[in-house]
């Protein structure tokens, strides 16, 4: 009965078949779509119950194909696995994944491609499965690479915009090269351990060895030069960590995420928010065997997340467009979880990741549901006062936006709590207080964007706001639901996700500091009604082209937040300016001069040499006669030399 | 059926098919290039059966299959003797499965004397399917170089502007270095025979690949180090011109924006494999002292190659350039498989030389779709045209993804199979690897740089407004190529399973030399 858990990926995948060799018109694309991600779901809740029924150390349900490479001793089967951790998973991606599936049949009615549209969600949503279900790294990698592609599409969904098509590139290209560290680490783990998969597996009545289990095998054993020896722990987990920072748009490769949302809203909300990003913590989570065994890589870890939490953060600050706020607060809150892996609180990171994974997509479909409402508008200098033409998007979008604040008891308080108190009960004092602070910023820009949208007066007459249909405001009143009570899965008093992830991450719950959260929740209440207090009370002077009304206080340096610390103009002139002169000259200059230039030139040289053997075709019978006698004496010498 | 002699079936029914359309009027081309396509897809069905007879079986004594032998010069020991084992298999496949495509295409790309280019695309199939599966050394060389005469002449009448001068160049560059080779071949068949004459007086030599193979292996002929690696050393510069190895590649662009469509795909998709096929099977066989003494200098000029040829391929604006250097890169990741001197290694870079004979094949054929209708394969010209070609676009995108190496397509599994067999490889690992996967994040900046400025953004340019999407041929030789580029990604098992007694038998050599270290 193994083969069930098949039918997780492969839903999706039909629909995919489907909307893209028999589906011509957008109403069946739309329910095929969403029904067999539903139907996905449903298969998923079963099987996860089957799994539940099993002894805990035998929950792990591994089911192989075939061989996908089988060459010399490379050994890969074709397999996926279901165990606690991506059962959660599961959940999450097929849930939110459904739901954002329905909400798109509203959101994108009336598109001229919508049934391509629906066809690129149910491949990623295959893909994504993929990522969390692979039994093996390179498995991991086929999802891994195949949302990279469904990411590609999507955000170069409305191609004929310049800006989205050059952010589709940019997002694969940034990805691709975390990948290419990540390959790297494959390229490792298969020659120290000969062997990807994760954990044994059974392939065709043959034991497969696993990796994860063995990495004390490992441990000691060094690479590189003799006068500078690196663990090979070391190495193979921060390659895995550059992978991870591509996927998860960590620093130093987060720039492509903010770009990310040129794409339709409800990719914004599935892929750019609750499910793609997340595949590197999850990757991290699923290998922390690995990361466990390197001290030095998990500070790394742990200090790439705090400061893209900050950085990201502090950018988020100072955006106008409704998706840039969130993109940058994705990635700051990714950040969090970063860090909570870089700790070694897998937990906390996959307990923030399922909340985030929800409220964000709530917040991401109520900004699509404002956009949708106003007519295309995204710039929020043009809102204002929205809460009474959309009660609900507003109520739905108020619930989010205080799970992202951490405020109690919505489901954000209690995954970020659970990180920071880990912070503060190891002693990782220098972290706690970025995060602390990172935290208060959070809960600054939503009170912020949420006066900016919903309260005050329309700043634009332009358009009339109208409150979306009932398939998009359905999906965000079932979302706000579990952003209010999905918190509870965890909560100090009963931790059922540590629980239940116990038999593969072997974590204790952590203790619950009763005077962090005062405080903690205190601030946050705190700061967004300062963010609300200061944009509600400026309301009037915001206009296009005027500065923040928080300008004043910052300075210049709120020029530097708009432009996220400038890294992306850092990565144009140091990197991307400098590559294209070098492609330039060695494809105009090196190449047609340099090596053709010598090539041509032993031609030449042949050419002269001809030109000087020519005169011995002088025409005199005498000369050849000569030559010809030289020859012979020459040739038959060497045939009597040769053959002795 | 045991002695049923397929492979010279296989091997002469194109060239027959040529003499055949002698016979057909020179001003009917519909019917030349029917008669073409009915003897490509003969050619086709008939090689089907040899992944079906392959014999596969470990522990079979035989390595090579189907095995045909009759004397041709017995004075020399020549003989015509052909066999295929797991190496030359796929390729033999390929050769024929691009075949039909290819004619399939000059429906849409060939227009003058019809004719004459299917004549000269069948004779080139027969010699190039000749190189694959020729067991006799002076046999190979003539199809070697007769593989030559047909595809200069692709170039040098059906070419572009400047056909002239890369005719020429293709022709002298490569020419010049099999010459070396054919010395070598006299140097390995002079040696063999004096060696073997010492024992048996009066032994007239033998140019029998498996013959001097054996011999060389037994001890009963030994080549000193020098007279080994000088040797190799004719063969691979050959090779790695055909291949081509940086820094030998600079015929290779200029020869593939003049050459007609049909001309590129078979140059890409079959001649450059003539190389790799070349090396694993001469060089990695008879030298293997040599292969392992030149192994981490030739690795050395195979990153280099992938690196290089990558970066000049995101400075083109001219489609089939880009194409063309994309293939400097490939080739570079083959020519690494090959010389990782492990099963892994090289059975990668078999796969990957198919890998890439379709996927490369395919982008020539795309571009040459664009080039038909607009005449430019400038790609400045472009711009949108996914809104009015959307499956071309689409069949363009799984295409240059399985270039790129997207796992679940072909490209990934050769790709990462030739790396882990090159991270094996005690000489090459880490420094090797962390130059080369740079390989793998250039080649989605060059390609998906092609598909933004081409496919994406808006439909700037009025010229190509009106263009129409594919049509039925065009749509049938571009699926047919997709239907591997799929398969190979999702089940290459299927093809590494015959190679892997083949690969093995050829690296004996090299094992027991480290053995013997």
């Amino acid at each position: 009965m193994e083969w069930v858990i098949w039918l997780i990926p492969l839903l999706p995948f039909i629909g995919f078949l489907l909307n893209v060799f028999v589906i011509r018109r957008e109403r069946p694309a739309g329910l095929v779509a969403s029904g067999l991600v539903a139907a996905s779901f449903v298969v998923a809740v079963i099987a996860i119950a089957a799994l539940s029924g099993l002894p805990e150390e035998e929950r792990r349900i591994m089911s192989v194909s075939w061989h996908w490479i089988n060459t010399g001793e490379l050994r890969v089967p074709f397999g996926i696995m279901l165990d606690p951790l991506t059962a959660v998973m599961v959940l999450l991606v097929s849930g939110v994944g459904a739901l954002i599936h329905v909400y798109s049949i509203g959101y994108m009615h009336g598109d001229p491609r919508v049934v391509r549209y629906f066809a690129y969600l149910n491949l990623f949503i295959t893909m994504m499965l993929f990522l969390v279900m692979g039994n093996n790294m390179l498995m991991l990698f086929l999802g891994w690479e195949g949302v990279g592609l469904c990411s590609f599409l999507l955000i170069g969904f409305w191609f004929e915009r310049a800006e989205a098509s050059a952010a589709a590139v940019k997002a694969f290209v940034v990805n691709r090269i975390g990948d290419a560290a990540f390959i790297l680490g494959m390229l490792a783990i298969y020659a120290n351990f000969k062997t990807l998969n994760f954990y044994e597996v059974s392939v065709g009545g043959q034991l497969q060895p696993g990796f994860l289990e063995r990495v004390p095998e490992i441990i000691g054993r060094t690479v590189g030069p003799t006068w500078q020896p690196i663990a090979l722990t070391t190495l193979i987990s921060f390659l895995l960590l550059i992978g991870a920072t591509g996927k998860s748009a960590q620093f130093p490769l987060f720039v492509w995420l903010p770009d990310a949302m040129a794409g339709p809203t409800p990719v914004s909300a599935l892929i750019h928010a609750a499910t793609m990003v997340t595949g590197g913590v999850y990757m991290m989570t699923r290998n922390e065997a690995l990361f466990a065994a390197s001290p030095a890589t998990q500070s790394w870890v742990l200090w790439i997340g705090v400061l893209t939490a900050f950085i990201a953060g502090t950018s988020a600050i100072a955006q106008w467009d409704i998706k840039r706020v969130l993109a940058y607060s994705t990635v700051s809150q990714l950040g969090f979880m970063v860090a909570a892996c870089g700790m070694g609180a897998y937990v906390a990171a996959i307990f923030h990741l399922l909340t985030h994974g929800i409220f964000k997509a709530l917040l991401f479909l109520g900004a699509g549901s404002v956009i949708h409402g106003t007519h295309e508008t995204q710039d929020m200098r043009k809102m204002g006062g929205l809460r009474k033409a959309m009660p609900a998007t507003c109520w739905t979008y108020l619930v989010g936006a205080g799970a992202l604040a951490g405020i109690v008891p919505l489901a954000g308080f209690w995954s970020k709590d659970e990180i920071l108190a880990h912070a503060l009960s190891h002693d990782h004092w220098p972290q706690l207080i970025i995060l602390f602070l990172t935290s208060l910023i959070t809960a600054f820009y939503m009170g912020r964007q949420v006066a900016l949208i919903f309260f005050g007066q329309q700043r634009d007459s332009h358009y009339h706001p109208h409150e979306s249909g009932r398939v998009m405001t359905v999906p965000l009143i079932v979302l706000a639901i579990g952003a209010i009570i999905g918190g509870a899965i965890n909560l100090p008093w009963g931790h059922w996700l540590t629980d239940w992830l116990k038999p593969v991450l072997h974590e204790e719950a952590g203790t619950f500091n009763l005077a962090l959260a005062l405080i903690a929740t205190a601030s946050a209440v705190g700061m967004s009604y300062l963010g609300w207090w200061i944009y509600t009370s400026n309301a009037k002077k915001i206009k296009v082209g005027g500065k923040d009304p928080a300008y004043r206080y910052s300075g210049d340096i709120w020029d530097g937040l708009e432009e996220a610390w400038y890294f992306d103009r850092l990565y144009q002139r140091a990197i991307v300016r400098p590559f294209q002169r070098l492609g330039d000259f060695l494809a105009s200059v090196f190449d047609p001069q340099g090596i053709d230039g010598l090539v041509l030139g032993v031609g030449v040289l042949f050419g002269r040499a001809g030109e000087q053997v020519r005169r011995f075709q002088s025409g005199y019978v005498r000369t050849y006669a000569l030559i010809f006698t030289v020859g012979v004496v020459i040739v038959l010498g060497f045939v009597l030399m040769f053959s002795r | 059926m045991d002695n049923f002699p397929i492979l010279s079936l296989i091997l002469w029914l194109p060239a027959l098919g040529a003499l055949g359309l002698l016979l057909v009027p020179r001003e009917n081309a519909e019917l030349a290039r029917r008669v073409a396509l009915i003897v490509a897809l003969l050619t086709f069905l008939v090689s089907l059966a040899l992944p079906f007879g392959y014999n596969a079986a470990p522990g079979d004594a035989t390595t090579m299959h189907f095995v045909e032998n009759l004397p041709w010069l017995p004075m020399f020991g020549a003989s015509y003797s052909l066999g295929i084992d797991g190496v030359s298999l796929w390729l033999v496949l390929l050769t024929t499965f691009l075949l039909p495509i290819v004619i399939l295409s000059t429906w849409d790309s060939v227009h003058t004397q019809v004719r004459n280019f299917q004549i000269l695309m069948l004779l080139l199939a027969t010699a190039m399917i000749g190189v694959f599966i020729s067991l006799d050394l002076l046999l190979f060389y003539i199809f070697w170089e007769f593989t030559l005469i047909p595809m200069t002449l692709l170039i040098g009448i059906w070419g572009g502007s400047n056909r002239i001068y890369a005719a020429r160049k293709f022709f002298l560059y490569t020419f010049s270095g099999s010459v070396l080779m054919l010395v070598a071949i006299i140097g390995l068949y002079v040696l063999h025979r004096d060696a073997l004459a010492a024992s048996q007086p009066g032994y007239a030599g033998s140019f029998n690949f498996s013959t001097i193979l054996a011999n060389l292996r037994s001890g009963a002929l030994q080549l000193d180090t020098t007279v080994e690696r000088l040797l190799f050393g004719a063969f691979f510069l050959a090779f790695a011109i055909k291949v081509p190895l940086w820094p030998f590649h600079t015929w290779l662009p200029d020869a593939h924006v003049e050459a007609p469509t049909a001309g590129s795909v078979i140059l890409a998709g079959v001649l450059l494999k003539l190389g790799s096929y070349g090396l694993i099977r001469f060089n990695l066989s008879l030298f293997p002292e040599a292969s392992r003494w030149a192994a981490p200098a030739v690795a050395i000029l195979a990153v280099i190659g992938i690196i290089y040829g990558a970066i000049v391929a995101f400075a083109q604006s001219d489609m089939k350039k880009l194409v063309a250097y994309s293939s400097v890169s490939h080739m570079g990741f083959i020519v690494l498989g090959i010389f990782a001197l492990n099963p892994e290694g090289v059975s990668g870079a078999i796969l990957q030389s198919i890998n890439h004979g379709l996927s490369t094949g395919a982008l020539f054929l795309i571009v040459g779709v664009l080039y038909e209708r607009r005449h430019t394969r400038d790609m400045a010209e472009y711009g949108g045209i996914w809104k009015v070609m959307p499956i071309y676009a689409g069949i363009t995108l799984l295409v240059a993804l399985s270039s790129a190496g997207l796992p679940g397509l072909n490209g990934f599994i050769g790709e990462y199979t030739i790396m882990q067999g090159a991270f094996l490889a005690p000489e090459l690992s880490w420094p090797f690897l962390s130059f080369a996967v740079l390989g793998v994040v250039l080649a989605a900046v060059y390609l998906l740089r092609m598909y933004q400025n081409v496919f994406m953004g808006d439909l700037r340019n009025l010229k190509n407004q009106e263009l129409s999407d594919l049509n039925l041929r065009e749509l049938a030789t571009l699926t047919a190529l997709c239907v591997p580029i799929i398969a190979l990604g999702l089940y290459p098992a299927f093809a590494f399973g015959p190679m892997q007694a083949s690969v093995g038998e050829t690296l004996a050599g090299i094992v027991t030399a480290v053995a013997g270290r």
